[in-house]
């Protein structure tokens, strides 16, 4: 006789650990920049062949979502830099670890702030 | 049934992460100490058969490296077999569609 | 101190819930064990398993304020209350805080966690020089408690492909002891996209395991090996 038993994973009653959170934005960002790739194609060709190439200056949803992509590429790319380190075996101690998850997280955010920030 | 196996995937990864990394060193370094490009600027480089296949080259690096990550997305979550193949069938059939439209850009803006 | 406990009685309850718990504490009590004892002699229907008391069986592992570590090594001040106590995330609850370890230790029959020799025996032991036993450190304290595999994202996405942290933790032990002869076939055995290759470096495991082990190191050594054996 099967019982069928029931698993405890309620996320509100998880404390995740810097690390992980890094990690999931990590897979976030990842999937984001995947769906922005037809849009990143899209704007390539409009560069080079079309006569009214992409105006860039757009309203606050316009803003709203560069700030996104931003953070997505930024935060991607630290975190991949911290994986690829961590291959290399610098920074695969648990200070250091928690230490660079930190760093890409704030450094993220303020990459893509940066971008909000600036024209 | 997985076109890569464990190990490879892993390598590609990383391989094509090294590639993107150079790209965004590169093209951080032209954008700090390089005069502000206009679009004129950037369409005559990009006509240049060398610049269209350093182009090219990234288009399949982050294609590669897409197509792995948002691979191993799948393979976490979606478990039924028949739906986790039309998925990936999916996204690879995008990816390579992308490739083959980046090409088509690059390739006729160089002629 | 106040409590609040992860309730499930297959017998009685269609689904689990969670009960909260006033208990008065001695001086004597140090670490959550001691709470569970006079909880349960409060309410002698909270179930859970526990033995050596010191932290080396792993019989207590538990979901502690949210983060997994054994219960009989958990001090008791400074825990923020009510102390919420939980089973091992994602494994099947048999009852209250017991989970069900058997795709647990299926994972870790799976790595063969024995030493596998074909020589002839020596007249008596297989040697060692101090530096190749100074490898197995941090590999052989192990107590299979399952803290770190329950921690873990990619476990709980694919429980029954993915070894987990704590099989591969050991299937490093056995790769690197040096009077072990099936060190490619094991690395081998691991070349494989679920088995070993759904770690995605979130490093949970490190984080919570209660001997201070690396299941995450270890890892990138399979993996490592694995690049070596290839190029």
């Amino acid at each position: 006789m099967t019982i069928e038993r029931p698993t405890f994973l309620n996320f509100a009653r998880l404390r995740f650990p810097v690390g992980s959170v890094a990690s999931i934005g990590h897979r976030i960002s990842g999937v984001l920049l995947f769906l922005t790739l037809p849009f990143a194609v899209w704007a390539l060709e409009r560069s080079l062949r079309s006569e009214r190439p992409l105006d860039l200056n757009g309203g606050p949803l316009a803003r709203l979502a560069f700030f996104v992509l931003a953070w997505a590429a930024a935060h991607h790319l630290f975190a991949g830099i911290r994986h690829l380190l961590s291959d290399a075996n610098i920074g695969s101690s648990l200070q250091a670890s928690r230490a660079s998850a930190w760093a890409a997280l704030i450094g993220a955010v303020a990459v893509a702030s940066a971008v909000l920030v600036l024209p | 049934m997985m076109v890569f196996s464990g190990q490879r995937a892993f390598l590609l990864q990383r391989l094509s992460a090294l590639v993107l990394l150079a790209y965004v060193v590169a093209a951080a370094l032209r954008l700090a100490f390089g005069a502000p490009a206009g679009l004129a600027e950037w369409r005559a480089w990009a006509a240049q058969p060398l610049a269209a296949a350093i182009l090219l080259l990234l288009a399949g690096a982050v294609l590669l490296h897409a197509w792995v990550g948002v691979r191993d997305v799948v393979l976490d979550y979606v478990q039924p077999l028949p739906l986790r193949a039309a998925v990936l069938l999916l996204v690879a059939s995008v990816l390579v569609m992308l490739g083959a439209w980046t090409a088509l850009i690059l390739v006729s803006h160089a002629l | 101190m106040r409590f609040k406990i992860y309730r499930y009685d297959p017998d009685k309850d269609s689904k689990p819930h969670w009960q909260d718990y006033e208990v008065a504490l001695q001086a004597s009590d140090r670490m959550v064990l001691d709470a569970l004892t006079r909880l349960k002699a409060q309410d002698d229907t909270i179930t859970y398993r526990r033995s050596c008391r010191e932290g080396v069986c792993g019989s207590d592992a538990m979901n502690i304020n949210g983060r997994n570590t054994l219960a009989c090594i958990t001090p008791l001040q400074g825990l923020p209350e009510p102390v919420v106590l939980a089973p091992l995330p994602s494994f099947p609850v048999i009852r209250d805080l017991v989970v069900d370890m058997t795709l647990f230790f299926k994972h870790y029959h799976d790595i063969r966690p024995y030493l596998t020799n074909g020589e002839p025996p020596p007249e008596r032991e297989r040697l060692q020089s101090p530096e190749e036993r100074e490898r197995l450190n941090g590999l052989y304290e192990c107590i299979l408690c399952a803290c770190c595999t329950s921690f873990c994202p990619s476990y709980w996405w694919n429980p029954d492909k993915y070894i987990g942290p704590a099989g591969l933790l050991q299937a490093e032990r056995f790769i690197v002891d040096s009077r072990d002869r099936a060190g490619a076939e094991r690395l081998a055995h691991l070349d494989d996209v679920y088995k070993l290759y759904r770690c995605r470096k979130i490093m949970n495991c490190t984080e919570v395991c209660p001997k201070g082990l690396n299941p995450a190191r270890a890892i990138e050594h399979i993996k490592m090996q694995l690049l070596r054996r290839s190029s």
